[in-house]
């Protein structure tokens, strides 16, 4: 298992690396004009060969890309041409409020569907599964700013049930000091109690946004596992042999995990591009809002930054995800 | 042998699979989506086409008072600058739909052959654009679009080239994979015995017989290219304004909604919504139809 998950972790390595040598040049190679839009387009020729000069785009793009990795092995992504902080820390104060956001739409996602799931599985045609299945049918692929857009009418101005959509925190509370950057963690350890609440607070109407946009494909694809061992002929078997019916439920919830950890894995990755547009709804200071104004700006080191560590991140989860398989279904491990 | 005395709970045993209850549910399915999908389909491709022409009033210049709810003379109400909201909604079709089905077409061809060749001769250069796809397709889609958009420039055609890179790994991947199935069978080998060239067999013998994956992928990634090109534009980095865009109308309507402005931002994202529903739905009924044929 140690070997394996080092031999993973090294192609992961390999992995990141390419995709940031490829964004690297990609980024350099498209038409965009950074400095210009730093400095303005009426700028004179003195002071857009300045600019240009102290971004460093004045050299070859082979020693922009020279300087770039040695800072790279030490730890160091640059520094933001247009707030003139460390990637790095800014990332850092990012990177926690999204990975908060969609672990919990996550969690709340995979609780509510994967029953769902197995109880249509149980009476394919029956109501529920009717209802299901057209629910399915839209969720999956939709788009989420909007129904975060509608929630936010329904719950906020029409029911009075969520704030208004603007942060993680309300105005008149004083946030707990950063320590992980997830703001329930923070008011909790920090034992802010009136903090927290309103962290949960605003936390809820964004978390069910995303959760309501994934579990679509979660039921979905329970169900098409759960009926497929269903109708395994080791079930017919152990149902033939008279096993006891909670017995044989076990068995067939155990063998239809595989795809559905699977799919969980994919749709966290969806996840982490789909926070993107809802932390721009709700006005959360997240990587998806780092990443919308890194681009916009046309700031290279903050996208290069952003890309690399969403991609970390991602691999991550999928390094988890197959350990996790394996310790389901013991004939992956090799 | 002992012979079970209880009978079969239904629908949890595995020989009642083609009972009569589960082929009507089955059946049921495959009808509500085929009607959902044609429909929808059949109205956004006639909204691209004509959209524009039966609208009311003119999608870009203010046509009445600023942000007025629904009436008679405005069905969808019109937005803070005074634009009919409805007549924008149906002259959207045309960049959205338009864009979408360029970009699927698009890169379905390209996946397809690019997926044929890697599939029926693998060799090293094979192994690498699977690699790549890899990469590409681990990689939220979003972030990606949002940089080739933003960096090349926020045009129709960069918009097409952006989604057309992005959705090309998907038919790789799945026309390879049946090609790979395909070039075993036994008729490529009788093809191969009566001294057809390995690229007449690649070209007309396993491409017709591999196309089926591309096919119902094609109507699924149009909804998908339309999310895109509506979420892009969202976030700003998409369709300019002032066209007729579902994401752009949905984007400046954004700071209406917390004062109660719904109309602005509820029927461009019904559109978005459904016709991304309507797109799914077709590729999935033919996806039925083609496993129980």
């Amino acid at each position: 298992m140690g070997r394996y998950v080092l031999k993973r972790g090294a192609i992961g390595l390999i992995q990141a690396l390419g995709i940031t040598i490829v964004v690297f040049f990609v980024i350099r190679a498209l038409p965009a004009d950074p400095v210009a839009r730093l400095v303005g387009f009426n700028a004179t020729e003195d002071v857009y060969a300045q600019a240009q000069a102290s971004l460093g785009l004045d050299q070859s793009v082979w020693s922009q890309f020279v300087t770039y990795m040695s800072g790279l092995v030490r730890g160091d992504l640059g520094v933001s041409w247009v707030t003139g902080s460390p990637i790095l820390s800014e990332i850092r104060s990012a990177l926690p409020v999204t990975l908060q956001l969609i672990t919990l739409a996550f969690a709340v996602a995979l609780l509510v569907s994967v029953p769902i799931g197995i109880a249509t599985a149980k009476r394919p045609g029956g109501k529920l599964d009717k209802a299901v299945f057209g629910y399915g049918l839209f969720a999956g692929a939709q788009p989420e700013f909007w129904w975060g857009l509608l929630f936010i009418f329904i719950f906020y101005y029409t029911l009075g049930l969520a704030p208004a959509p603007l942060g993680e925190f309300a105005p008149s509370v004083s946030p707990p000091p950063e320590i992980t950057g997830m703001s329930l963690v923070d008011s909790l350890i920090t034992g802010n109690f009136a903090a927290f609440v309103d962290a949960a607070w605003h936390l809820w109407l964004p978390v069910m946004t995303l959760a309501f946009i994934v579990s679509g494909p979660i039921i979905k694809m329970t169900r098409q596992s759960m009926s497929r061992v269903l109708g395994s002929e080791f079930i017919l078997y152990q149902q033939a042999s008279g096993l006891p019916s909670s017995q044989v439920a076990r068995s067939t919830t155990r063998a239809s995990l595989p795809p559905v950890v699977t799919l969980a894995g994919i749709l966290f990755g969806f996840l982490l591009g789909g926070a993107v547009l809802v932390e721009q709804v709700f006005a959360f200071n997240g990587l998806g809002s780092y990443s919308v104004r890194a681009v916009l700006n046309l700031d290279y080191p903050a996208i290069q930054g952003t890309v690399l560590i969403i991609t970390i991140v991602s691999l991550l989860v999928y390094l988890v995800l197959d350990l996790l398989l394996a310790a389901i279904d013991p004939r992956v491990k090799n | 042998m002992t012979i079970p005395t209880s009978p079969p709970v239904p629908g949890e045993h595995p020989l009642e699979d083609l009972s009569d209850e589960k082929l009507k549910a089955k059946r049921w399915y495959h009808d509500v989506l085929l009607v959902t999908g044609l429909v929808i389909v059949t109205v956004a491709l006639f909204l691209a086409a004509f959209g524009e022409a039966i609208a009311p009033y003119d999608p870009t210049i203010p046509v009445g008072p600023p942000s007025s709810p629904p009436s008679g003379t405005h069905w969808f109400g019109t937005d803070t600058a005074g634009l009919d909201v409805f007549s924008r909604v149906i002259s959207a079709p045309r960049i959205d739909v338009t864009l979408a089905v360029s970009a699927a077409l698009l890169s379905g061809i390209l996946g397809t052959f690019i997926g044929l060749m890697a599939g029926f001769y693998r060799g090293p250069l094979s192994a690498l654009i699977m690699r790549i796809s890899d990469v590409l397709q681990a990689f939220p889609v979003f972030i990606l679009a949002m940089v080739l958009v933003a960096l090349s420039g926020r045009n129709l055609t960069n918009l097409i080239f952006a989604l057309t890179f992005l959705y090309t790994p998907i038919f790789i991947r799945l026309t390879r994979a049946e090609v790979m199935t395909q070039r075993e069978r036994s008729y490529v080998e009788a093809a191969r015995a009566s001294g057809n060239s390995e690229w007449t067999i690649a070209v007309k013998h396993v491409l017709p017989n591999s196309l089926t994956p591309s096919l119902i992928q094609l109507s699924v990634t149009v909804g998908f290219g339309i999310l895109l090109t509506a979420g892009l534009s969202f976030v700003g980095a998409g369709v300019r304004p002032p066209n007729p865009e579902w994401g752009l109308m949905i984007a400046n309507s954004a700071p209406q909604i917390v004062l109660g402005e719904w109309w602005t931002s509820l029927f461009p994202g019904i559109a978005v919504s459904l016709t991304v529903v309507g797109f799914a739905a077709l590729s999935n009924a033919i996806e039925r139809r083609v496993a129980t044929s």
